[in-house]
């Protein structure tokens, strides 16, 4: 098991209150997926509160708010409780004109028009659109019910909202997809810690307090973010660049760390290919030509190189700020370039990482829901994997699907009619989707769509029907967390009303299609996963050998674990091998290239994305619990005053921000934590207030992720 | 009087990113009622959001009991400073008033004051209390007397001022503070 030599986990007892049973299991919000115990009333059987998981390594019973209010999602008064039935079109978008209905209805419903829109249109025209906010088990059987149940090619999910740009980065760099190559323990062990994009302290609350500690032992912290965030605060350094320009500011870090001797020779030699070509790309990305791409003092770049070529470990870490963008994945490349390049990988202490925006970011990348993918990672345009999976499925490589087109284009799809037909499942893209204007209109023009969640979301109101799934805690399953690591999460009380779980929705539509013979056999989820285990197996994400049971021996199995033996791999590459056919590593060489958009006279202003501490993704969860609403009941924007001062506004006046996609209305928080050409705005709400409504949805060719996180805006003060 | 807690509560201020984790944490403490006892507060708002908790400090000699007319506000042999007692309390506010950081507060429908207790029902077992418990950022820690001298020595300022403590803040305090600046006196590895 892995040692903590900063943290060690602390006897501590848990605390049961009278009458109660306590259930441990892991928060339902963010990839860290925070140890958790949820107070269970033996007599009523229901989950009334929450204990501090205090044995659970990674996280040791420290929550964000987030994590301490989830089980108040469970009980809600708000929760789905009887499939919804929708006679009368009209009055899509809205979340009137619903009836409720007994199950038997709502599925002959779907059967009879999925069945339909297939004889008239093709088995194409329909489709599944996906979340990984769900179990591993969940995340593979849907895209198992996408090719073979519904047999359509058209499913994808919304981590090319998320996670996808990671995912295609470190698969050209690494020949793997693992988001973390070292568990979160070694982090306060590392002597530099390297923090592109990540506003970690709200999006990953508990890693902080790990992070805090590399200080404290006299590390360095460096941070790249537009925004002055809580740990930029405290930065050794801070690069505050200006959004969309990261790509310039890794060349120029690697720049100097290639100028100055930082670079490995032998490591780069032995291990990599590409250094050549990458060294000619960055030769220009002088610390003054960077500093004039990406607004920072050349001395910071030189200092940042400077700390995190020195450091004997060092740790490069990142998250969505620098993944969506329209050049996601090469921003990805460029960070991982620097570990490769100092050759800080491949050992304890040193390494890559990706914070997981989503839950199962990680896990629900690696089962077959995207659209060119199939379990353990396979290629669909690989004969070998296609029939590596058709021998675990039972069926013909001629019957498998071809490959589908990435989330947003579906909406594009549905625009012309050639998708008709949607099951959403686990996901809100009426709110998390750029550009919504066009994704809304999208929704609208559907034939037919189902909708399966827990609450009655933004998308959901577009839905003929609604069915009702259970929330985390009435299931059990796996999920795996940022690091890497395969856990298991258990079930605390029965599902509310006559929710059922996402899988057992989808195994009785698959019957009714006459698919029922691939799927009757799967009839819980530990049942579900063994076939994971078996469809992964040699795969690239080979979870074959971590069975349940050795989850819950070892807390946690970190992936690729391939035998029963194998006790899994908490830290990736120790051997020095990567997992291309040559065993070596790609240091990439990438041409910059500024935002899909950039500021011009009408829309003068950079617009940014991101999370607020109190809420997750859409909202479709947070935004219903008391506590979190209350502190954070609004979206806002962010304008430096300097910037206010120019415009005329006011701390809390109104403002009316546009792009060429849309505008919408937010109250102004004036701080100077936000550069002066730049304005920022949290996604987490629906409607109206929804900053996707201005979002750009150029999108990276290779990852297929939007550009969330730069557009050129334009302010107008209001009232 | 020594008082017999194996552990102290500390605050590490620097470390805050105002999550406000330790406000819901207290909601879910036993007897809390839902309501959270302790605060947080934005230091400067317009500037870079740096936040602090604001935790009852459980006051050696604390200005809430020695303002109360009845003794209503007990002193724990823990050393923690307990919420009222329900039937002694008159709701005169006297306490909310005495004290000097503003944790007593007053419930307007029972006619009673409540505050923190430092979960006592945890704390007398050395169990942290539910902030301590959650605090992503390591600003509240339940730590050891031994934990606290070993930071004591860590942290010696030039002016050896480190903790809140006497004559600072209202007198000595249970709680111990970690003024800003934790990081001024760490030598860099390199
Ligand atoms: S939980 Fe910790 S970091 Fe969060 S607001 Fe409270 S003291 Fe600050
Ligand atoms: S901080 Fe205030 S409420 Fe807490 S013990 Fe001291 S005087 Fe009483
Ligand atoms: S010690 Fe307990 S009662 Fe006091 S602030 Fe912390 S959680 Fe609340």
């Amino acid at each position: 098991m892995l040692k903590d030599n900063v943290f060690p986990v602390k006897d501590i007892p848990n605390v049961v209150h009278p009458n109660e049973t306590l259930v441990a299991t892991h928060c339902c919000y963010c990839g860290m997926q925070c140890g958790m115990n949820l107070r269970v009333n033996t007599k009523s059987n229901r989950i009334v509160g929450v204990e501090p998981r205090y044995d659970w390594p990674v996280t040791l019973g420290k929550m964000c708010p987030k994590g301490v209010t989830a089980y108040q999602t469970v009980n809600h008064p708000e929760r789905l409780t009887t499939p919804l039935i929708r006679d009368d079109a009209s009055k899509k978008g809205t979340p009137d004109g619903f009836r409720e209905a007994t199950w038997e209805e709502a599925l002959d419903r779907i059967v009879s028009r999925f069945k339909e829109l297939q004889a008239n249109y093709g088995k194409d025209s329909l489709s599944v659109f996906s979340g990984v906010s769900m179990t591993n088990e969940k995340c593979y059987l849907t895209g198992k019910f996408a090719r073979v149940g519904l047999q359509t090619r058209y499913i994808d999910y919304n981590g090319r909202f998320c996670m996808s740009s990671a995912a295609a980065g470190f698969m050209r760099s690494f020949g793997v997809d693992r988001g973390s190559t070292v568990p979160w323990t070694d982090i306060p062990e590392t002597d530099c810690l390297f923090v592109a994009g990540s506003n970690a302290a709200e999006c990953h609350p508990t890693s902080m307090f790990r992070i805090w500690a590399v200080q404290e032992r006299g590390g360095y912290l460096i941070v790249a973010d537009p925004r002055e965030t809580p740990i930029a605060r405290r930065a050794d350094v801070h690069l505050d660049l200006r959004p969309g320009t990261d790509l310039a500011l890794a060349n120029g870090i690697l720049h100097q760390l290639i100028e100055r001797g930082f670079a490995d020779e032998s490591f780069v030699a032995a291990h990599t290919n590409g250094f050549e070509e990458t060294k000619a790309i960055v030769s220009a990305f002088t610390p003054e030509y960077t500093s004039e791409i990406t607004g920072v003092a050349p001395d910071k770049i030189v200092r940042a190189a400077e700390l995190y070529g020195k450091a004997p470990n060092a740790i490069v870490m990142f998250a969505r700020g620098i993944e969506q963008q329209h050049k996601g994945a090469d921003n990805v490349s460029a960070y991982t370039n620097l570990a490769l390049v100092t050759g800080k990988i491949g050992r304890p202490k040193s390494g890559v990482a990706t914070f997981t925006g989503q839950g199962n970011g990680q896990g629900g990348r690696e089962h077959g829901q995207k659209a060119d993918q199939l379990p353990g990672y396979r290629k669909l345009t690989e004969p070998k994997h296609v029939q590596a999976i058709c021998d675990v499925w039972g069926i013909a490589p001629e019957e498998m699907p071809k490959p589908g087109v990435s989330a947003y284009e579906m909406f594009g799809l549905m625009t012309d009619k050639t998708i008709r037909g949607l099951y959403l499942v686990c996901s809100n893209p009426a709110v998390s989707a750029p550009n919504q204007n066009f994704v809304r209109a999208a929704l609208r023009e559907l034939d037919f769509m189902v909708c399966s969640d827990f609450f009655l979301s933004e998308s959901a109101e577009y839905a003929d029907v609604v069915l009702p799934a259970t929330s985390w805690s009435e299931d059990e399953g796996t999920v795996t967390n940022l690091e890497g690591r395969i856990i298991k999460i258990n079930k605390a009380q029965e599902p509310v009303g006559e929710s059922k779980p996402d899988w057992a929705i989808q195994i009785a539509i698959a019957e009714r299609m006459g698919r029922g013979r691939y799927f009757s056999h799967l009839t819980d989820p530990k049942a579900i996963y063994d076939e994971l285990r078996l469809a992964s197996k040699g795969g690239y994400a080979d979870y074959y050998g971590a069975t349940w049971e050795k989850i819950e021996r070892q807390q946690g199995v970190f992936w690729p674990c391939k035998s029963e033996e194998d006790e899994g791999t908490p830290r990736m590459f120790l051997d020095r091998k990567f997992f291309h056919a040559d065993g070596k590593a790609n240091i990439c060489a990438l041409p910059y290239r500024p935002a899909a958009e950039e500021p011009d006279a009408e829309y003068p202003l950079r617009l940014t994305t991101g999370r607020v501490v109190y809420h997750y993704l859409s909202g479709n969860q947070t935004r219903r619990v008391p506590f979190l609403r209350d502190m954070c009941p609004e979206p806002f924007v962010e304008v430096h005053p300097a910037l206010a001062a120019q415009y005329g506004i006011a701390h809390e006046d109104r403002v009316r921000l546009y792009t060429r996609r849309g505008e919408a209305v937010f109250a102004v928080k004036i701080t100077e934590a936000i550069r002066q050409d730049t304005v920022f705005v949290p996604y987490h709400f629906g409607k109206e207030q929804s900053i996707n409504l201005l979002t750009n949805d150029a999108l990276d060719p290779m990852s297929r992720m939007p550009e969330f996180k730069a557009c050129a805006a334009q302010m107008v003060k209001i009232g | 009087m020594e008082n017999t807690a194996k552990s102290v509560l500390y605050i590490e201020l620097d470390n805050c990113i105002g999550c406000r984790s330790c406000l819901a944490a207290c909601t879910q403490c036993g007897g809390h009622e839902e309501r959270n006892r302790n605060y947080v507060y934005d230091v400067n708002p317009l500037v870079n959001r740096q936040t602090m908790p604001i935790m009852c400090l459980h006051c050696v000699n604390p200005a809430c009991a020695r303002s109360c007319p009845v003794q209503a506000i007990q002193v724990h042999e823990t050393g923690a400073v307990l919420s009222a007692m329900v039937e002694k309390c008159l709701g005169c506010q006297n306490c909310t008033i005495a004290c000097p950081y503003g944790i007593p507060k007053f419930d307007e429908e029972q006619k009673l004051m409540y505050k923190c207790d430092l979960c006592i029902d945890r704390t007398k077992d050395d169990i942290p209390p539910m902030c301590a418990s959650v605090c992503p950022t390591n600003t509240l820690q339940w730590i050891s007397k031994e934990e606290l001298a070993a930071k004591k020595k860590k942290h010696t300022l030039d002016n050896e001022n480190w903790v809140a403590s006497a004559p600072y803040l209202e007198n000595e305090t249970n709680v111990r503070i970690n003024l800003p600046g934790i990081l001024q006196g760490t030598a860099k590895l390199f």
